[in-house]
């Protein structure tokens, strides 16, 4: 009996373990703090260190436990955070900013101009994610001015100083990503690598009061997700369209919008083997089947098809930025995609697919095979060119060869980010090669506005001219101009939060389904 | 009835699964262009006349997804089988006539093949091979000769002792040339049973292989696809994605295992004549 005892104490024991960290998580919610699921892919894989992806990776996003010298605000205008002041020279190649004299990191130590300085030479030597090429170095003249000498005139500087954290010279070492010290609005609290990360206010912040003090973040995938929030688990859960319907009791569907679009490139030129691979496609080639594409979509019904209304027509990478040139934007037009067709000698065939001198107007599609979204894209495409006659088929492609792929096929990509960079990365020709980088495409004019947006010195002026770059009224990249990638739609980001908590106001989500949501959590409120 | 003794009923019933899989298999193929047919007019609805297996989110009729996806992975297998049960004869004859250092060897890789976990290693050639078709077929096909291989050396052995074979030594005929005339011929029964009892494992390896995202791209209506993809829309309460494919995927194993049972009490020697 007494043994039987035991084991049963036992069991209870082991219970309780097992569901302490959810009850506990679930119990502290409705104070101050909150809890929010993000997908398992958010997770930093190098910890928390800006050199290594932090906050200024693949998807960029605010990095809650450093400070960065400049914010974006919810426009996406530029505003100060460490900085007070900042100013480069006419010839764009000298930056100088001055900082607060105010900040202490959370270890008790003042931040000064010359921890800034370490933090960006350390990341142009060792950021394997981010450019820095164009930084020579960083240096502080004094406590509160850091100077930064460039390699060449970079007029988007600013939005690197505003993604970049701040590190601590002193306590910087190869550990730094799991243990970082930083001064911004939260402190590391506890990391269990795979499933979840605890952040607690910064006591000592500088800058405005955090309403939210402890942040537990997990990780998880979308089915988990969607079953913390039926639990009550979670204050803010992450989901996807499908899931959109699935609305728990006590939580309500939180939209976000987003520039994180998805779109296909298509390749310019003709086809031709380089180095062993197939660069270009014979079919797209043709500019006008190029053009009929891009009016012969409708992006509306793709939208309601696919993603169930959860997103907005895009017409370019860079939709709703301060760079974005209107003349992207383009209307559903089949009878115009025809005759462009049409015009260009793509006869009907008997099958009712479309050929010129004997070559069948057809191409495939690829998609990452384990994205859902990009799939049903994919084939909701594919379906919709049918009816203009184009042949397309679709096929599943990991990333292990669909880059290679790429370069002479359609893929379906996703973008989107809070810099132009983007955008340049994307259309400008690749360095020591003669066509761009993912997808073969080259427009001399393109590349030269582009080249003058990053020397100017004045971000007004540098906006202009990546708005030329898109289309000066003869050449460019849209529909009226060369047209070599198209657009589809930008996917609203979907969450399920609780009744009662206030989720402030989201700038445009960037590419990535993770930190964005949490850039302003420090101002997050619960009801009273 | 009672004109129906036990053979005939067991031939009937290899008649029977024999006709159903090959149905199967042709129906599949004539379903190709349905089973990618994508039509989000009609996605999500469940099983009625029109769509007896439902559509799924994509408005692919499930029917037709899933009859094409048994039908590859039937012919998958077949193929895959089919390869491994002609490996397993050859180095099964081999280990048994080409002289003891042979033997061991061929034993020796047997052994070191049944080591390593079954699926593990047919992940493992798969992804080494570039996975799609090739490196299922090839997979499967390396993973899965082993206890056929060495069936077949043990009777060998046994055979290699027998008078008849003996006497042909004696006379001066060839290894090669008793092999092939003596021996082989002996061994039909056994390897026409052991392909096609390795057709149910070669299928659900298939199809395993393929859920585990290590197979089949997923543009293709592969039963691995279709079980995996399924998985995503259970919690949404979409039951019949992963419920008739699954059943579809059973029945078809269990045929080839009745078939393979049949055929062997008909030709094995040992159950002939019951």
């Amino acid at each position: 009996m007494k043994r039987k005892l035991l084991a049963l104490l036992c069991a209870a024991a082991l219970a309780c373990t097992a569901i302490t960290p959810w009850t506990v998580s679930a119990q502290e919610s409705g104070e101050s703090s909150v809890v929010v699921t993000m997908t398992t892919s958010s997770e930093p894989e190098s910890g928390f260190d800006p050199a290594y992806g932090w906050g200024a990776g693949e998807h960029v996003h605010e990095p809650l436990i450093q400070s960065t010298l400049l914010v974006t605000n919810t426009d996406l205008s530029l505003g100060m955070d460490l900085a007070t002041e900042y100013s480069v020279s006419e010839d764009g190649l000298t930056w100088t900013v001055k900082i607060r004299d105010d900040v202490k990191f959370t270890d008790g130590e003042r931040l000064t101009a010359s921890d800034v300085a370490f933090t960006y030479n350390n990341c142009r030597e060792n950021s394997s994610v981010n450019d820095f090429t164009m930084l020579d170095y960083a240096e502080a003249t004094d406590d509160t001015t850091v100077v930064f000498h460039m390699t060449r005139a970079f007029s988007p500087w600013p939005y690197t100083m505003a993604i970049t954290g701040i590190v601590p010279e002193h306590a910087y070492d190869e550990n730094y990503g799991q243990n970082p010290i930083g001064s911004g609005r939260y402190i590391l609290k506890q990391w269990d690598r795979g499933q979840q990360v605890i952040l607690e206010a910064n006591p000592d912040y500088y800058g405005e009061e955090i309403k939210i003090k402890k942040v537990t973040i997990l990780f998880m995938d979308e089915e988990a997700s969607l079953a913390a929030a039926m639990a009550g688990q979670a204050d803010v859960s992450y989901t996807a369209s499908t899931y959109a319907e699935m609305v728990p009791e006590g939580y309500t569907l939180f939209e976000a919008e987003s520039v994180d679009n998805r779109g296909i490139n298509l390749p310019t030129v003709s086809a031709a083997e380089i180095d062993g691979l197939t660069v270009g496609n014979d079919v797209l080639a043709d500019l006008s089947v190029r053009r009929a594409i891009n009016i012969g979509i409708d992006r509306e019904t793709m939208i309601e098809h696919v993603l169930g209304g959860y997103g907005t027509p895009a017409y370019s990478v860079c939709d709703q930025m301060p760079w974005y040139n209107e003349a992207s934007e383009v209307t559903y037009d089949p009878e115009g995609a025809a005759a462009l067709l049409d015009e260009a000698g793509w006869i009907e065939g008997e099958d009712g697919i479309r050929e010129k001198d004997g070559l069948r107007c057809a191409f495939t599609i690829m998609y990452n095979p384990s994205d859902s979204v990009r799939q049903g894209l994919a084939e909701e495409m594919a379906n919709q060119l049918k009816a203009l006659g184009m042949d397309v088929t679709t096929e599943g492609a990991g990333w292990d060869v669909a880059y290679d792929k790429a370069q002479s096929q359609p893929l379906m990509w996703g973008w989107g980010a809070h810099s132009p960079m983007e955008f340049y990365n994307i259309y400008h020709t690749a360095p020591g090669s003669e066509l761009a980088e993912y997808s073969p495409y080259a427009n001399e004019k393109v590349d030269a506005y582009m080249d003058q947006a990053l020397s100017t010195s004045d971000l007004e002026e540098a906006y202009e001219l990546w708005q030329k770059a898109q289309f000066d009224g003869t050449t460019g990249i849209t529909q009226d101009g060369d047209i070599p990638w198209v657009w589809l739609c930008n996917v609203s980001h979907l969450y399920f939060v609780k009744d009662g908590l206030q989720v402030a106001e989201q700038k445009i989500h960037p590419h990535g389904h993770g930190w964005s949501i949490v850039n302003n959590v420090d101002q997050w409120e619960w009801a009273e | 009835m009672k004109t129906w003794n036990r053979r005939k009923s067991m031939l009937l019933w290899l008649v029977l699964s024999l006709f159903f899989l090959i149905i199967i298999t042709v129906s599949g193929s004539l379903f190709s262009e349905a089973a990618r047919t994508t039509d989000f007019s009609r996605k999500n609805l469940l099983p009625c006349f029109r769509y007896p297996f439902g559509t799924d989110w994509m408005g692919r009729d499930m029917f037709a997804r899933t009859l094409k996806g048994l039908s590859m992975s039937i012919l998958i297998g077949t193929l895959a089988a089919g390869i491994s049960a002609v490996i397993a004869l050859i180095l099964g004859l081999c280990a048994a006539t080409l002289g003891k250092r042979a033997d061991s060897v061929i034993t020796w890789v047997i052994d070191l093949i049944m080591g390593i976990p079954h699926l593990l290693l047919l992940i493992l050639i798969s992804v080494a091979v570039g996975r799609g078709l090739k490196g299922v077929v090839i997979g499967v096909a390396f993973t899965h000769w082993t206890s056929l291989a060495r069936l077949i050396r043990a009777e060998v052995l046994q055979l290699k002792e027998s008078t008849y074979v003996r006497i042909a030594g004696k006379l001066g005929k060839s290894r090669w040339y008793v092999a092939v005339h003596h021996i082989l011929p002996h061994l039909i029964p056994q390897f026409a049973v052991g392909l096609v009892l390795m057709f149910p494992h070669a299928i659900l390896h298939e199809a395993s292989v393929t859920f585990l995202g290590f197979g089949l791209t997923s543009e293709q209506p592969a039963i691995g696809i279709i079980l995996s993809e399924s998985m995503k829309y259970l919690v949404l309460g979409k039951w019949w994605l992963a419920l008739f494919p699954g059943l579809a995927l059973v029945l078809t194993v269990v045929l080839f295992y009745l078939l393979g049972e049949n055929l062997r009490r008909l030709i094995d020697p040992n159950s002939v004549h019951e």
